[in-house]
């Protein structure tokens, strides 16, 4: 294993605040000056980038985010949250992959190598098996994790995905696109050991339809041994909810939200808790992944 | 050589051992920011405004991006002034920073009880006094746009607390120079200005108001200059100091603020793109003081009208 550690690119804020205290509080989020080691444009439209920040990917779980300085200016103003779709402790490596919506991920597309860049994080709780052990899959010989994602959603699953790989669950990812110009890589899950099946609404690129309609044959056979972990747009999200809502097996969704500070600070990312008018959640701080009868998602139930 | 450059101030009694102060509204109580930064590194902290009953906040989206700046509508989310009372307050006041406990309420008694809960709270240096918020129905910015009901509100509140007592004036008053005068004579100690302006932004594919609330507070560099104003005209209208703040980045910004009369100032947008702003902020501003031979930056302020 080697150790990838450009000193010029550790964050001297990160190190200062790391030296102090803090008054018994747990520093662990790093704002890290990132050099841009590859930026390449992926299947699926989307651009992918790696970048050194070595306190970030030492801290990282799977589904935590960045928080990414787009312009040293005024303007754009906010930084982007990302998610990591890959990260490596070893490597001092943290890899995030965007789809061009807007002028900050516009301007992300000029970066090269070399690039120095702001990056806030590891952000959120992030998700991993540890956070599931409490549901009844303690005793199961072989758990299944099922991943459900929808468009870009697909990204921040893999570190997921490849940690219960590793630990011997049976994983499978069911993945929706609009149509095969839009589909990413799956190849990191297939080599994971992951089962991916996929599907597009216009029938392009695997089976014709949603990732709802992969998902809907097997809710019949779910039940303790397994966990459902969806990601993607909010629709999906709901319709997922709806399908399962009758099903033994817990659900878990990853949410995305209008972010400004990605830390807990402005209290802006606010999700509807389920059944109560009165509380909300906050995606950075309480999430980004949430039960899914703990949140609001809209819609019937 | 930076040796010979004093950053402290005492600002209406409040010991600052620096004039860059985090601004409510961007800071929580600290739990959030202590996991990010130290701090230590700031001179005071305004912490979230903080009403007599807890309130949820405002539905989402609560957030927008503007150019050069931000839109929020978050509606005062906190979990009422007993738990910060009882619990915030007493876990920050570890850090040794001065606290600036910013108030909201609906009504001047409501004011005049939080004064009195504040009163009895240790470590509180001063109550911030929020007159100002766009982003909540009752009360809120109501009482900063008229010189009458803002006196009333600096009265209640500086009766039943006694000590110093800060009014946040709203750049959305016809006069904000009007308002400041009646926020002193009502017994402000001193004046902290701009909160945010009142704008909104639309989103063109759903034909609807972007923000959960329709309307939200305007805030970040986009509106620098009108703070700038603000703080210009009324640090010569009254006699008590001033906390500038709008927009503020950089230690060019924290000179300008100075310059046209603030003797302190607050980080708040910004500091949520970049969480270690004061640490940066400090450390040019000692190093702009050195390299000009100013031993105090307060010999900078209201410079440019004195």
């Amino acid at each position: 294993m080697s150790l990838l550690v450009n000193s010029n690119t550790i964050g001297a804020g990160a190190e200062e605040a790391r030296g102090h205290s803090g008054g018994g509080a747990l520093r662990e989020i790093y704002d890290v000056n990132a050099q841009v080691v590859s930026v390449a444009v992926v299947p699926g439209e989307v651009y992918r980038a790696k970048l050194v920040a070595p306190e970030i990917a030492r801290a990282a779980r799977p589904l935590q985010f960045v928080n990414v300085e787009v312009s040293q200016g005024p303007h754009p103003f906010l930084r982007r949250p990302f998610s990591l779709s890959w990260f490596s402790a070893a490597e001092g490596l943290v890899e995030i992959t965007w789809a061009v919506v807007g002028e900050g991920s516009k301007i992300m597309t000029q970066w090269e190598t070399g690039t120095e860049v702001r990056v806030l994080g590891p952000l959120g709780n992030g998700f991993s098996l540890k956070d599931i052990k409490g549901e009844a899959l303690q005793n199961a010989d072989r758990p299944r994790l099922w991943l459900v994602g929808g468009g870009t959603g697909l990204l921040p699953m893999y570190p997921l995905a490849k940690e219960a790989a590793s630990q011997g669950w049976e994983v499978a990812l069911f993945y929706g696109a609009r149509s095969m110009a839009q589909v990413m890589d799956t190849s990191r899950f297939v080599k994971a050991g992951c089962r991916v099946i996929v599907a597009t609404e216009d029938g392009t690129y695997g089976s014709r339809g949603r990732v709802t309609d992969l998902l809907e044959p097997v809710i019949p056979e779910l039940g303790h041994e397994d966990v459902i972990v969806a990601c993607g747009p909010v629709p999906m999200l709901r319709s997922v909810k709806n399908l399962m809502a009758l099903s033994a097996a817990p659900l878990y969704v990853s949410l995305e939200s209008r972010m400004a500070c990605g830390t807990g600070l402005c209290k802006g990312c606010a999700v509807r808790a389920a059944g109560d008018e009165e509380k909300y959640y906050h995606v950075c701080s309480d999430g980004p992944v949430f039960r899914a009868d703990q949140v609001e998602l809209g819609g019937a139930p | 050589m930076m040796g010979r450059t004093d950053l402290s101030l005492d600002f209406a009694g409040i010991k600052m051992k620096n004039p860059i102060a985090a601004a409510s509204g961007v800071f929580g109580y600290g739990e959030e920011y202590s996991r990010i930064g130290d701090i230590r590194a700031f001179g005071a902290v305004s912490v979230k405004g903080t009403t007599l009953k807890p309130r949820a906040g405002n539905p989402p989206p609560r957030v927008a991006e503007t150019p050069a700046g931000m839109l929020n509508s978050i509606g005062l989310e906190n979990p009422g002034a007993k738990v910060a009372a009882e619990e915030k307050i007493p876990w920050l006041r570890q850090f040794g920073v001065p606290i600036i406990v910013n108030i909201s309420a609906d009504t001047y008694e409501e004011f005049s009880e939080l004064g009195t809960i504040f009163k009895d709270v240790e470590g509180v240096s001063a109550l911030e006094v929020n007159v100002s918020c766009p982003n909540v129905r009752a009360g809120g910015m109501a009482f900063g746009l008229d010189p009458r009901s803002c006196y009333r509100a600096a009265k209640a509140v500086k009766d039943a607390f006694g000590g110093t007592v800060i009014v946040k004036l709203s750049p959305n008053a016809a006069d904000i120079t009007a308002v400041a005068r009646a926020a002193v004579e009502g017994g402000a100690d001193a004046l902290s200005l701009i909160n945010t302006l009142l704008g909104m932004a639309i989103d063109i594919r759903s034909r609807k108001p972007l923000l959960g609330n329709i309307t939200g507070g305007l805030s970040g560099p986009a509106i620098k200059p009108v703070a700038l104003r603000c703080v210009y005209q009324v640090a010569q209208a009254v006699t008590v100091p001033i906390m500038g703040m709008g927009g503020i980045r950089s230690w060019e910004d924290v000179v300008e603020f100075m310059l046209a009369g603030a003797s302190a100032v607050a980080v708040g947008a910004s500091l949520l793109v970049d969480p270690l702003l004061p640490e940066r902020l400090t450390r040019e501003l000692a190093g702009y003081c050195a390299r000009e031979g100013i031993g105090n930056p307060g010999e900078l302020v209201g410079a440019a009208w004195r």
